[in-house]
């Protein structure tokens, strides 16, 4: 409790600015299979994304962390972070795999942002007719 | 040759921090600045429904209007800009065009014509204009920006001719457009929409409530405790729907919330999307400082407004374009002294915000 004549500090104002400085990454992407009854739960979908990693980037690549945010199985369609160093790796990988248990596969990344509220404000969303 | 695998496009986060009570505070102007608002999101913690005052000014956004196959050129019309580009506070912007693939069209209501054209279109249309500041070794894009006030642009000037012109023969572009007039709404439009195939649509209001949320402690304090990424993550992971309870050795996923943090039993996410307003968004912030001014259980409420990703223009007019994400938005955390942080982003293909 602070002493009544002792008087409120006056507003401030202070501006920061940060430049490259989000430690994430996160992408949507979208898997397109080419049977599209197939379904996968979102760890097959993790392990699938590992596997792409490692056959690119071999085990030290494997190893790159990453997580999925959030997984629709009815359009497969992910959220997915990673640490902005290895988003390059990441995406390459998404980018080279083609094959899912015989089948020809490829993902569609839709959105990649270093800011998880971006991809939920996307206007190429609006849907008008 | 080596490359690096590290390397990302560039990203901006200024952060502001202040009050509205405070006589250098622009948060006015910083929103009055965007002009093309794809949608605002707001949190109101320990809140079950929408207060009615807010309730009634979210539903009130002003109505826009979608013209199909507008050609370009009629934007030009001698009656349209006399009744109301003229007039100021017209806002249009193209509807479907991406801005990395497709040409892109604005008007702001400052009397501004803006186009993102590439290059093929832009040497046909014959109009002065300026390469895309963000393409470097091959110029691919082009921006035209003209400023319909200007005496040259007077109906009949040389200026307004070469340009009708090239918009009537050399380039006939045509495109979906938003339309929107503040104040007024559709009344100095109708001229333009009786021409063509047009629909009035009001801003999509949609309301979720939350149970048992995550949050961080103290959003508002000074200084922050937190780091306005991690904020950012923690506001972008609620307005997803993305659980923030995992533990550090879930498989899946880590994320969590930032710490230190404390359970809301309740909260409630309301969102409006459409061509929505800069001054329809100064209404509400002034709506919710009233609302935070009442006893609260929390004192706090969050607001994000979202520009068009494929929008010509930015903040104040500059140029905008879309490298990965054409992110451009900003986060308003309100506290109940009339103290605010603000966070505003851009992306690669963008200048510094206000």
């Amino acid at each position: 409790m602070k002493p009544a004549d002792q008087k409120d500090e006056s507003p401030v104002y202070q501006r920061v600015v940060l430049k490259n400085a989000s430690p994430y990454h996160y992408m949507k992407v979208c898997l397109v299979l080419e049977n599209e009854s197939t379904r996968l739960s979102a760890v097959e979908l993790k392990q699938f994304i590992i596997t792409g990693l490692k056959s690119l980037y071999g085990e030290v690549g494997a190893a790159l962390n990453f997580d999925v945010l959030k997984y629709d199985a009815d359009t497969l369609t992910a959220f997915l972070r990673v640490y902005s160093r290895g988003l390059v790796k990441l995406w390459s990988s998404l980018t080279l795999l083609g094959s899912y248990q015989n089948q020809a596969c490829a993902f569609r990344v839709l959105q990649v942002s270093p800011f998880l509220l971006a991809l939920t404000g996307n206007s190429r969303e609006l849907q008008l007719d | 040759m080596s490359v690096d695998l590290d390397h990302t496009p560039r990203c901006l986060l200024v952060s502001d921090r202040s009050s509205f009570l405070h006589e250098k505070n622009r948060i006015n102007s910083q929103v009055e600045q965007l002009n093309f608002n794809y949608k605002v999101s707001l949190l109101l913690p320990e809140c079950g429904s929408t207060p009615s005052h807010l309730d009634s000014m979210l539903n009130n956004f002003s109505t826009f209007y979608l013209i199909r196959k507008l050609p370009i050129y009629e934007l030009l019309d001698k009656r349209f800009l006399e009744t109301a580009v003229y007039q100021g506070c017209v806002y249009g912007l193209s509807y479907r065009t991406r801005i990395d693939e497709d040409i892109c069209v604005a008007l702001m209501p400052n009397g501004h014509l803006c186009l993102s054209l590439d290059k093929d279109s832009f040497q046909v249309l014959g109009v002065e204009g300026k390469a895309s500041r963000f393409s470097h070794r091959t110029k691919s894009r082009y921006v035209v920006s003209v400023d319909m006030t200007e005496s040259s642009m007077v109906p009949g000037g040389r200026g307004y001719l070469r340009l009708l012109t090239g918009l009537k023969s050399r380039l006939p572009l045509k495109s979906d457009f938003l339309l929107s007039h503040h104040p007024g709404g559709g009344a100095s439009l109708q001229a333009l929409l009786s021409r063509y195939d047009w629909s009035e649509h009001k801003p999509e209001v949609s309301t979720h409530a939350l149970t048992c949320l995550s949050c961080p402690t103290q959003l508002t304090s000074i200084p922050p405790n937190f780091d306005p990424h991690s904020f950012l993550e923690w506001l972008g992971a609620v307005d997803a729907d993305i659980s923030c309870e995992n533990s550090s050795c879930s498989f899946l996923s880590s994320l969590a919330c930032p710490e230190p943090k404390t359970m809301l039993s309740q909260a409630l996410r309301v969102s409006v999307c459409g061509l929505l307003l800069p001054q329809d968004i100064l209404r509400l912030i002034q709506e919710i400082r009233c609302y935070l001014d009442q006893p609260q259980l929390q004192s706090w409420v969050a607001l994000t407004v979202h520009g068009f990703v494929d929008s010509p223009v930015s903040w104040g007019g500059r140029e905008h374009g879309a490298l990965r994400g054409g992110e451009n938005f900003y986060t308003l955390l309100m506290g109940e002294d009339h103290t605010y942080h603000l966070h505003l982003v851009t992306g690669a293909h963008d200048t510094c915000p206000p």
